[in-house]
């Protein structure tokens, strides 16, 4: 990695330290900056000692670690994964209208989700919800079913993949939809939990997501160089040496793992997955050995910015996260749909 | 297995859907040579080169690269070997074209690795070579096609292969484009030793720089050796089913083959023209394309006095036809002339086309001249002034006025033949 890359990096990181410190000050009691940080330092291993926190009250400190921090960290673990994850399929399908979403991952985490929300409620696994789990695994079965039915001859065609992919997403849609008039009573729980939100984030959440995320993350690191060779066509990548068929399948396991922890924990987020690589590419290029850590760190940028939104807008009522990334996010999306009519006509 | 053999070709065979593409493929390829694989739409040059570079894994027998099975190879190590040269594409993302060039290194990087210095130096020396530095930074979609042509074949470069493919990489350029590719890939091949095999639906270009070709028809090996001994004729017509005319080109000593285009629909209509007997005398190359006419209009020819590597002569081997041959650059035998008189006494109709006179060929006028007195039709074609075509002050101009003052029948262009011949006889 080149120095400007290191240089974008640091800067976001930056951006992200800095948008947690506001975000957690801001919220129905108001807390200020200085002592949001102190609040925050204090709990960091290494320079706790030196944070004086006499002055905060333990309410102060309750609210600020105990709620607002979790889901804070919550916004930008998943939207690191949903961006991260966005970058990669639309570097494997080559189409910049590909998304986390496009191979069925949040219609069968919906899916999952629907059936525990009508049929296991309250129901706990080792104090996580079985929604979280039902909709994990749903997403990986569906991936797993449109993957399989893709798979000719051994190869995967990605027309195939993005056909069946698009087709068994309304199936599931139908069926979410059936299920939520024929129990009307969990019609609003199942639909707040598509529309996206990060109201159910806890520190052990926390603590399954923040691993699993940052470890995928470094691997797929790791191939993004294999992705520039991709985009070149996969018969020029294999004349390049690349075994594509395997490099294929080895990042669309790893993109749809981190896209299911994220979806699992915060329902479906729309369109940070496909709008934050865009404008990543638009400043760092096409490269993805740069744009997938930038563009990464960017989606848990923007998801934290839309979160914090969606928290003060009509406070002390919240709206679901996924509408304030929708109404960036559509005409963003339009903008690029005429802008790709334009290129190719 | 010898050494200095870089691909070898055992009973190779593929098929896609059970439908057979490549039917037995055997052959050797020396190491530094440059060859070329030619063949119609169809034969299994494509697959050929997607089994070579392991773009396709599994086939039938095999295929050894520098004397190993390419089976037991992994695709990044085929990829240090061998390098195919596609045809530009554009890009889904835009990539700058050092971004692009530095993706030929990609076989030699390892997963947990950067590019380090070499693989740099490679690189600016592959940009160096396509002369690509000078627009390293600019975007590849914004370039125009040559340049693009010369990124692609950069990055190939960048591969840093002993063995280069090239799979049709000119077929889509200008012609100033195609020939200094050629050029590029021939000095690759003449002073860094890298073996070139060229795919190529323009033979003509495969003949220019080829010391090999490999002829392949339905996914066999047609024809299989040194250019001149594949490239004839009677080959192109089995392989291509096309009729063309094979020669030397004067300038580089090299072959090249010519489409005759209205062949056979001429021979069709006019396959029953009466028998008459024509005689052509030749020479400088103005002879060939009456002789090309008439042979099309199913006249009986013969053609003479013509010395050896005059485009008359390929045009009469070439036809079939009956001629009269002198050595090359050498002024007509009193024994050439008499069996070209040979001919002359034996036609019903002589044409003299518009050749230059000196004093090597003036007995071809005279042949012409006693043509007249054994009261044979003569045509003669007389778009330019003997003035100007005499190169021996006035003597062949002589002969020349007598002939055309006994009644000699003139034209002024070689298509006029065929309206003249019925006036004449």
């Amino acid at each position: 990695m080149n120095r400007k890359a290191l240089r974008i990096i640091i800067i976001l990181i930056i951006i992200i330290i800095v948008l947690i410190m506001i975000a957690s000050s801001i919220g129905a009691a108001n807390l200020s900056i200085s002592s949001t940080a102190k609040i925050i330092f204090s709990k960091v291993w290494g320079i706790r000692n030196f944070i004086d926190i006499s002055s905060i009250s333990p309410q102060d400190m309750k609210i600020v670690f105990d709620i607002r921090l979790p889901r804070i960290l919550m916004a930008v673990m998943a939207g690191i994964a949903l961006s991260g994850s966005g970058v990669i399929f639309q570097g494997i399908f080559r189409n910049p209208m590909a998304d986390p979403y496009i191979i069925g991952v949040s219609s069968g985490a919906a899916f999952g989700a629907t059936i525990a929300i009508m049929f296991a409620k309250g129901l706990k696994f080792f104090n996580l919800s079985l929604t979280s789990l039902f909709a994990f695994a749903g997403a990986i079965l569906t991936t797993l079913l449109i993957y399989n039915i893709s798979k000719i001859k051994g190869k995967i065609s990605i027309l195939t993949l993005l056909l069946s992919g698009v087709a068994l997403s309304s199936l599931l849609t139908s069926v979410i939809s059936f299920l939520m008039i024929y129990r009307t009573h969990d019609l609003s729980k199942v639909y707040f939990w598509i529309m996206g939100g990060l109201t159910n984030s806890s520190w052990l959440n926390l603590s399954i997501i923040t691993p699993a995320v940052v470890l995928i993350s470094v691997v797929i690191f790791f191939y993004t160089k294999d992705l520039n060779v991709l985009s070149l066509g996969e018969e020029r990548a294999n004349q390049l040496g690349m075994q594509t068929e395997k490099l294929k399948l080895t990042l669309l396991i790893l993109a749809s793992l981190i896209a299911a922890a994220a979806v699992s924990v915060s329902g479906i987020i729309g369109f940070v997955g496909l709008i934050t690589p865009h404008i990543m590419r638009l400043f760092v290029g096409p490269d993805h050995k740069i744009l997938y850590p930038s563009a990464a760190l960017s989606g848990g940028i923007v998801l934290l910015f839309s979160d914090t939104i969606a928290r003060i807008i009509l406070a002390p009522r919240e709206i679901p996260v996924g509408i304030i990334t929708s109404i960036i996010g559509v005409p963003f999306f339009i903008y690029l749909l005429v802008r790709s009519k334009r290129q190719v006509f | 297995m010898e050494k200095n053999i870089s691909l070898q070709a055992q009973a190779l065979s593929f098929a896609y859907n059970k439908i057979p593409i490549l039917k037995g493929i055997d052959f050797d390829i020396e190491k530094g040579s440059f060859l070329s694989i030619i063949g119609p739409n169809g034969a299994g040059k494509s697959t050929l080169v997607n089994i070579i570079s392991k773009v396709l894994p599994s086939f039938e027998g095999d295929l050894k690269i520098e004397g190993k099975s390419i089976k037991r190879l992994s695709s990044s190590e085929v990829a240090k070997k061998i390098a195919v040269v596609p045809q530009y594409t554009d890009m889904g993302f835009n990539f700058t074209v050092s971004e692009i060039v530095l993706m030929g290194r990609y076989p030699h990087l390892k997963r947990f690795k950067g590019e380090n210095r070499n693989d740099y130096d490679i690189c600016s020396r592959a940009m160096h070579i396509t002369r690509t530095e000078e627009f390293s930074s600019r975007k590849y979609n914004e370039l125009s096609g040559g340049e693009k042509q010369r990124v692609i074949i950069a990055q190939t470069l960048a591969q840093d292969t002993p063995i280069i493919i090239l799979d049709e990489p000119t077929s889509h350029l200008d012609i100033n484009f195609q020939i200094e590719f050629m050029e590029l890939f021939y000095d690759l091949n003449k002073n860094y030793g890298k073996t070139i095999i060229g795919i190529f639906h323009d033979i003509n270009l495969a003949l220019q720089y080829s010391e090999k070709i490999i002829m392949l028809k339905e996914g066999k090996i047609f024809a299989d050796g040194k250019t001149a001994d594949v490239i004839t004729r009677s080959n192109i017509m089995a392989v291509f089913n096309s009729d063309v005319y094979v020669a030397r080109n004067p300038f580089t000593g090299r072959l090249y083959v010519s489409p005759n285009f209205n062949l056979r629909i001429n021979k069709e209509k006019n396959i029953s023209k009466k028998e008459i007997k024509i005689h052509v005398i030749g020479g400088g190359g103005a002879a060939s394309h009456i002789l090309n006419i008439l042979h099309n209009h199913g006249y009986i020819l013969s053609a003479g006095v013509i010395n050896n590597l005059d485009t008359d002569i390929n045009t009469a081997q070439e036809l079939g036809i009956i001629f009269i041959n002198e050595a090359p650059f050498s002024p007509i035998s009193k024994e050439a002339y008499s069996k070209n008189l040979e001919l002359v006494k034996n036609a019903d109709l002589v044409i003299l086309p518009g050749i230059e006179f000196g004093n090597g060929n003036i007995l071809n006028l005279e042949a012409v001249y006693e043509a007249v007195k054994m009261n044979k039709k003569i045509i003669v074609v007389d778009g330019i002034n003997i003035s100007i075509r005499d190169h021996i002050g006035g003597k062949a101009a002589d002969i020349y006025e007598k002939i055309i003052s006994s009644g000699a029948y003139l034209i002024k262009t070689d298509e006029d033949i065929i309206k003249a011949i019925p006036e004449v006889i």
